[in-house]
């Protein structure tokens, strides 16, 4: 008869980027079962939003995620202007897509970095992050800097692009372009690599969608989800022609050539934005004021389905904005692939989703039960969380 | 595709006759990007005294404050304001520099300097007067 024993991993372990906790009930190495408890990291931003306006809300909504703050910007972006009624000019809607995909890039190249360190093959890690450094400079000479760029804005986007950028990124896309099929060939031929990861968090085709999969996770077990196609937005669907990429392998070595073969179609979706670059301005003016309403806006970001709510209220401060990143979809089928997997294989698993737990964590207040429901509004978590800081000895 | 054992060994030998791929900061230093966004520098002379900088910044890093209020011999009403920017709120998203309507220069401009890390929180209390 076989013991099972539950070894509690985080929510402050060595292994973890950022706090969340497991239980994994264990057998020797294998896992027997896995569950998963959220609400380590608060950061206030939900409700942060309601206290600002629309315009600083912006800004505050784009460091929700260092690595996805351009798709945060967007989505809510988005959503005000759909609330506002405005519509972008078509060379903003370019630069918007733009901005997406180069930052796919950056994200994907982060990716396989981290996948390669996960798995103990830090050459690997070593190339992509410098090869990263390209796609990096890039944006730094699009935008400014090289996280929070700052490009969106409610109708259209802050800075134009000159005839030398566009060189310099055509430039720039085909020197990736050629480095990006040695990441792929490595990936799916190196024996060291592919023995690692094959097999690896199998997730099969049906299992993806009961469990709401987003993103390149659900793609790599043969579903063709993706935002651009089933909810076009910007200038997807019509103006800017793009392939999906699935494979059916289901496993981690599935996500790691779906994810190389999407910087292909990325690279050719931006060769054809910067080769199509409509003339004229690149934003409309935008009001202060949102007329009462409220919208979901949905964008495909680099790790899934991001969502963002946003109800408002006539003024130019939002009633409730919601933000659903594509972590916390993407969680339910991580603990299914856990399940039967190695103890290892855990690093490998959960860096194959791309978690990030600063879009996902929200604070669960647990009150007593006869006590009801509890509102706080900003002031007092704020104050809540100096509080909590001084008691720590923690000069706020 | 078949698997290839060393598929990796051609690249490795290729960087023993490449150059660090990093630089060696602080010593050396890359050169900024022409469109970054730096410190806040604000303008006294140009100041209009809108306060849209002051109302959209986000992480409300910005006051500003009149210091005078002055009559010219035509009748005209001058004032003059002063702004004070902490640098360690700044967010450096731009915002300011990008609602500043005085022309037919803006009076708040963000520079080229990053480096903010700083010993003492009052260093990062910057007064524009």
């Amino acid at each position: 008869m076989s013991e099972t024993f539950v070894l509690p991993v985080g929510p402050q372990h060595p292994a973890l980027k950022e706090p969340t906790s497991f239980r994994f009930k264990v057998d020797g190495e294998y896992i027997v079962d896995a569950d998963l408890r959220l609400g380590y990291n608060h950061r206030g931003m939900e409700k942060g939003c309601e206290a600002r306006t629309y315009v600083q809300d912006i800004y505050l909504l784009e460091r929700v995620c260092g690595i996805c703050s351009n798709a945060h910007m967007t989505c809510f972006a988005q959503g005000v202007e759909r609330l506002m009624g405005i519509e972008p000019p078509p060379r903003g809607v370019f630069i918007r897509c733009l901005m997406g995909e180069l930052e796919r890039i950056h994200s994907h190249l982060l990716w396989l970095g981290v996948a390669g360190h996960e798995i103990g093959f830090d050459t690997f890690f070593m190339y992509t992050w410098r090869d990263r450094e390209v796609v990096m400079d890039l944006l730094e000479m699009v935008s400014g800097n090289r996280v929070n760029y700052g490009m969106q804005t409610f109708g259209g986007v802050r800075r134009d692009l000159d005839g030398m950028q566009i060189k310099t990124l055509l430039e720039g896309i085909a020197a990736l372009k050629a480095r990006t099929p040695y990441y792929l060939n490595l990936g799916a031929t190196e024996p060291t690599m592919v023995a690692r990861i094959a097999g690896v968090g199998k997730l099969p085709r049906e299992k993806a969608i009961e469990l709401t999969a987003a993103g390149p996770t659900t793609r790599a077990s043969g579903v063709d989800f993706d935002v651009r196609k089933d909810d076009p937005y910007a200038g997807f669907g019509d103006l800017i022609p793009f392939t999906i990429v699935t494979d059916n392998g289901c496993d981690v070595l599935a996500r790691v050539v779906v994810r190389a073969k999407e910087m292909m179609a990325s690279y050719d979706i931006m060769e054809f934005i910067l080769r199509n670059l409509p003339a004229g301005e690149v934003r409309t003016k935008a009001p202060r004021k949102v007329p009462e309403g409220e919208t979901v806006s949905r964008v495909e970001a680099q790790r899934g389905e991001l969502i963002h709510y946003i109800r408002a209220n006539g003024t130019d401060k939002p009633d409730r904005v919601k933000v659903r990143a594509p972590t916390l979809a993407n969680w339910p089928s991580t603990l299914y692939m856990l399940r039967g997997a190695y103890l290892a294989d855990i690093p490998i698993i959960m860096a194959a989703i791309d978690p990030c737990l600063s879009c996902t964590d929200r604070m669960a207040v647990i009150s007593d039960v006869r006590g009801g429901e509890k509102v706080w509004d900003w002031e007092t978590l704020r104050q809540y969380g100096i509080e909590f800081h001084r008691r720590r000895g923690i000069r706020p | 595709m078949s698997l290839r054992l060393g598929a990796m060994l051609p690249e490795v030998f290729r960087h023993l006759f490449k150059r660090p791929a990093t630089v060696l900061y602080p010593f050396e230093k890359n050169t900024v990007p022409a469109r970054l966004r730096g410190r806040p520098v604000m303008d006294p002379d140009k100041c209009i005294g809108c306060r849209m900088c002051e109302r959209d910044c986000p992480a409300e890093a910005i006051e500003v404050t009149q210091e005078s209020e002055t009559r010219t011999d035509d009748g005209k009403v001058k004032r003059r304001f002063s702004m004070v920017v902490y640098v360690d709120r700044c967010a450096h998203c731009g915002q300011c520099e990008e609602i500043c309507p005085a022309k037919p220069d803006k009076a708040i401009k963000l520079n080229e300097f990053f480096e903010e890390a700083a010993f003492d929180r009052g260093a990062l209390k910057i007064v524009y007067k």
